[in-house]
């Protein structure tokens, strides 16, 4: 456009109409590739690779797993055979089954109760500023950095009965257990190893978290005479409420889902004090080879892990304060 | 757009169950002559051992092979952890992987029940001057079905009772000239631990877990863990009651043999006896004086326990008929006797104190009479059936109760039976 | 889902101010300080010890391993359980997978999060709500679920025993969900402003993402820069199922695999082997132990 000359007001407001343009299917694009349908686009086009992701490696599999559980399957020729519902009446019916249930119940909940109050437990203690308290920070959260395998290998070296944890306990004068032959103890072991690995993770979200509570809230209540218990379970609890919330659902669907320490530390072990509901679906598709019953008891545990974090979620109306 | 969605997503699900499928059918295809052009086949087999003389060996076998049979490019060995072998094979197979040809040992039954693998008797037949009539039966039972065989016993190992003599001197033991019972090997045993505080008989690779190797024991009660054609459980009758309550004594009695969480290794001198393969005799050092006797005898008389390794081609092989020459050919005449070395042969011919002493630096002549080539004829094997894996672990989660002090023998094992009578019924 | 409004980028965790120079502190709280400094460091035992035995005792030989009395120190180091860590299995390799596998996971999984929140947070169009939910199912279930059809389906394209499932399905699946969770979070939290300037200046949405929002991303980013290098180098489960070429496993995998012939742990070999796994990643933390934390803090996961 030349400086100064006089254009039709057409021309300077609709900016689909270039000088020269005259082609009508152009003008029509430009027309119907609004701001909006062009984000709408760029909408589709950026979740894609996620969306294709999930469904691809996640639901279509899911269904695959329903379609495998209503078969036998021979691994050796592959060949799969119907069965219906065979699958799902010997999971009524098999003997291990309730014992694996009652161990998962048990890690989970240890490892949910433990990593929470330790968690928060450290918070509190590292919330003030002191000499150090980045030092010890550092070294509560160092053990997440660690690889699992290497973790639960070192632990179960110190878990020998000759191995390291006994020896000290000798020089006090204790018989230690044979830790990982004995199975409240191998529970326990598994259990501790696996809080002390990624309460880090927790403890850091909720010091974050109590950073967050305003100061004045726990002068004012300190002017009203109130203790420190108090405050604690009055204001402090209630006030980092959405922490608690998530950090029990991270942890559990974690816990369920704990597989390589068990492999490594125990291996289901001793008898079946350890196999929890996700090392019993590895034992019976790849050790037993038992890929339909196998893929049964996936889909049970993947129904624990929805009613789980479905159920938690919707506490959150009665358990959870504040929410912005 | 939310039915487009979900049409192609039912889509994806119907395309991945058919490729899922279909991927994994395999079609039993029947051995086609050879017609290969040269140096066009490639055959791997899945091993478990890595150790390098008895790799060099088949490397070895394996080179004047391709001297005389130009179609091969290359014949290689895949040394697979031992711990893991079994499950690291079903992968390889399941994952549309499978090697040509495969060692195998309580897998087998697995495979053959499965029909994964090729019948080698016609091979073996046809191959001239092979010599079928040399095998043992006695060393093909196991890898057989309907009479044809499935997979060689390249590797027959008898169990034997290894004895340290210098500790019996010590508790001032010696063993009987001839018919040595169990009852006597718990008696001196007992004595041994008295004396020197060392355990008394072990039985080697059994660490209060692999009950299977337990076998060594209960055939001299005339015990088995399942009936012939492994349908019925057999744990709970008489004679496997005698067994174990035999072994429950021994360790709980009598001290002779150490209970769980003692490791006892004999070959660093810590034991007595030990009941192990007669293979594992490259272990002893000779920092105390051996001598290697054949398994006593229980109630039910003498018997003899062989640990057997199977080689096989599978149906899923690319070239199965070049396979199969291949196995015929390092399972020929010439070459088990160069095997032999390292693997007890199952042929009659190889089976004599003086070729097997040739090769053995730790074993005279007549010890190896005695507990290899007096043995393998009559012996039986350790239990083996399908689903091994699984029938080894609830065994062992219902064995578990028979090991402490109060235990009731009879008790337990009828729990064993009921732990493992529907996988046996499969 | 809560929106919480996030300190601005950049800004550390506060810390409670200390009271004023000059003033004395009551002689009570030198106590109580003390008993806090012997009960972290009494709780501190089991956090660090563990590592430290497992340096220590890789420079031990064999037989001394489980000495009694222990000592983490031994009279005669050796450096001979870490020749034998690479002589018994192709380890170097292994560690090259591991962290090549890692970073490739990372750098996917940066670009998929990144432009998937980015568009959950702030473009609209039909459906999202119902496809952001689709996209969090991601995150319940779990890996053993799905390995079994997983292996069919890469089974049916021949890509068993390759690398290839474990870099697509870590990159695309669980770690990546968790990571599009984080992204949106940051991205919802963001000042609108800038955004809308650049779009008046007739900027696309990919140009706003790529020289606007990613700069601003900062932290959440390295957020999930660390959440998923950590996930991929831990995969366990996975190498087992895939790869049966010891020249193509993973450090965890590999780690498993120190046995001798008979089954029997080579403790030294392992240990050696676990620590050379281990002093890399822990150095880097030691040295951005503060990105490490704050970044965890601030990417939105304390609800």
């Amino acid at each position: 456009m030349t400086a100064g000359s006089t254009l039709p007001r057409e021309a300077v407001t609709t900016a689909s109409r270039a000088p020269g343009d005259k082609d009508p299917v152009r003008r029509r694009a430009r027309r119907f590739w609004t701001m909006r349908r062009r984000d709408a686009a760029a909408g589709y086009l950026f979740i894609a690779p996620q969306v294709i992701g999930v469904v691809l490696f996640v639901l279509v599999p899911v269904g695959l797993a329903i379609v495998y559980s209503l078969n036998k399957w021979n691994i050796f020729t592959g060949r799969l055979s119907f069965v219906g519902g065979a699958n799902y009446a010997a999971l009524a019916a098999d003997p291990q089954l309730p014992s694996v249930l009652g161990a998962t119940a048990v890690f989970s909940l240890g490892v949910v109760v433990l990593n929470i109050a330790l968690g928060l437990g450290l918070a509190v203690m590292l919330n003030r500023r002191f000499h150090g308290v980045t030092f010890f920070r550092t070294l509560f959260f160092s053990p997440v950095v660690i690889s699992v395998v290497a973790w639960t290998l070192v632990w179960g070296f110190l878990l020998q009965d000759n191995g390291g944890i006994n020896a000290v306990l000798a020089q006090l004068g204790i018989h230690g257990p044979n830790w990982l032959q004995e199975g409240p103890t191998a529970m326990g072991a598994v259990i501790v190893t696996q809080v002390i690995r990624s309460v880090g993770v927790n403890m850091v979200l909720f010091l974050s978290a109590l950073q967050g509570v305003p100061s004045e809230l726990y002068e004012a209540a300190r002017i009203d005479g109130a203790g420190s218990r108090t405050i604690f379970t009055r204001i402090t609890l209630p006030l980092i409420s959405p922490t608690l919330l998530l950090t029990s659902i991270i942890t559990i669907v974690g816990a369920l889902q704990a597989f390589a320490q068990i492999a490594v530390l125990t291996e289901g072990g001793p008898a079946l004090s350890t196999t929890v509901l996700v090392y019993y679906v590895f034992q019976q598709a790849f050790t037993f080879n038992n890929i339909g019953y196998g893929s049964t008891l996936a889909l049970m545990l993947l129904t624990f892990v929805m009613l789980l974090t479905v159920l938690q979620w919707q506490l959150r109306r009665k358990w959870v304060f504040y929410e912005h | 757009m939310n039915t487009a969605k979900k049409l192609a997503g039912a889509a994806a699900l119907a395309t991945a169950a058919i490729v899922a499928l279909a991927g994994c059918s395999a079609s039993p295809a029947a051995p086609a002559p050879t017609t290969a052009a040269p140096n066009s086949v490639a055959l791997r087999m899945t091993v478990w051992t890595s150790n390098e003389a008895q790799l060099a060996l088949f490397a070895s076998i394996a080179d004047s092979y391709k001297a005389t049979h130009p179609e091969i490019k290359s014949i290689t060995f895949e040394s697979l952890p031992f711990a893991d072998y079994n499950t690291t094979l079903t992968t390889q197979i399941a994952g549309g992987n499978a090697p040509d040809l495969a060692w195998m040992g309580d897998l087998s039954k697995d495979l053959i029940a499965s029909d994964a693998l090729l019948p080698l008797t016609p091979v073996l037949k046809d191959t001239k001057g092979w010599g079928y009539d040399d095998l043992l039966p006695s060393a093909t039972a196991e890898f057989s079905r309907d009479g044809q065989l499935y997979a060689y016993p390249f590797s027959n190992s008898p169990y034997a009772l290894y004895v340290n003599k210098d500790l019996l001197a010590a508790a001032g033991q010696s063993l009987p000239a001839e018919g040595l019972t169990w009852d006597q090997v718990s008696t001196i045993g007992a004595a041994v631990n008295v004396a020197t505080g060392k355990a008394g008989f072990v039985i080697r690779d059994f660490d209060f877990s692999a009950w299977n190797t337990l076998a060594t024991v209960w055939t001299g009660w005339g015990a088995s863990a399942w009936n012939a054609d492994g349908t019925k459980c057999t744990f709970d009758d008489d004679k496997m009651v005698g067994a174990f309550t035999f072994l429950h004594d021994a360790v709980y009695k009598h001290s002779a043999m150490p209970g769980p969480g003692t490791k006892a290794d004999f070959f660093a001198g810590d034991s007595a006896f030990t009941v192990a393969q007669v293979s594992r005799a490259s272990l002893l050092t000779g920092s105390f004086g051996y001598d290697v006797v054949p398994l006593p005898a229980g109630p039910a008389g003498t018997y003899s326990v062989i640990g057997q390794a199977g080689m096989g081609v599978l149906r899923t092989s690319a070239h199965p008929q070049e396979a199969g020459s291949f196995l015929a050919y390092l399972t020929g005449p010439e070459n088990s006797a160069k095997l032999s070395q390292f693997f007890p042969s199952a042929r009659k011919s190889l089976l004599s104190g003086e070729k097997l002493a040739a090769n053995n630096t730790k074993l005279t002549a007549e010890q190896l009479q005695s507990v290899v080539v007096d043995q393998i004829p009559g012996a039986v094997t350790l239990p083996n059936h399908t689903s091994p894996a699984e029938i080894a672990q609830k065994g062992k989660t219902a064995l578990d109760a028979m090991w402490k002090p109060d235990a009731d023998v009879e008790k337990v094992l009828g729990s064993v039976c009921s732990a493992i009578s529907p996988l046996l019924a499969k | 889902m809560s929106t919480d409004t996030l300190p601005a980028s950049g800004s550390r965790i506060p810390m409670p101010t200390a009271p004023p120079a000059g003033v004395r502190r009551p002689r009570g709280a030198v106590a109580r300080r003390i008993v806090l400094y012997v009960a972290l460091a009494v709780m501190a035992v089991p956090f660090i010890v563990p590592t430290i035995w497992m340096i220590a005792s890789s420079f031990k030989p064999l037989d001394q391993i489980f000495a009694s009395p222990p000592s983490i120190f031994t009279a005669s180091p050796t450096w001979d359980a870490y020749v034998q860590a690479f002589g018994f299995q192709p380890f170097a390799r292994q560690y090259a997978n591991s962290v090549y596998i890692a970073v490739v996971v990372t750098l996917l999984v940066l670009l998929v999060s990144s432009l998937a929140g980015y568009a959950f947070a702030r473009l609209r169009f039909p459906g999202q709500n119902v496809l952001f939910l689709v996209v969090l199912v991601g995150l319940l279930v779990p890996g053993e679920v799905t390995i079994v059809p997983l292996f069919q389906m890469f089974k049916g394209v021949g890509l068993i025993n390759t690398h290839w499932p474990l870099i697509l399905v870590t990159a695309l699946a669980a770690p990546c969900v968790l990571a599009t969770f984080i992204m949106r979070q940051f991205f919802i939290a963001l000042p609108v402003e800038l955004e809308e300037a650049a779009r008046l200046d007739g900027l696309g949405r990919l140009a706003i993402w790529w020289r606007i929002c990613l700069p601003l991303a900062k932290p959440a980013l390295s957020a999930v820069a660390i959440l998923t290098f950590l996930a991929s180098w831990n995969l366990y489960l996975e190498p087992t199922v895939y790869l049966t070429s010891p020249d193509l496993f993973t450090l965890p995998q590999a780690l498993t695999r120190y046995t001798d012939a008979y089954g029997g742990e080579m403790w030294n070999t392992q240990l050696a082997a676990a620590t050379m796994t281990v002093v890399p990643v822990l150095v880097v933390f030691l040295v951005a132990q503060r990105q490490f934390v704050e970044g965890l803090a601030h990417s939105g996961l304390k609800g």
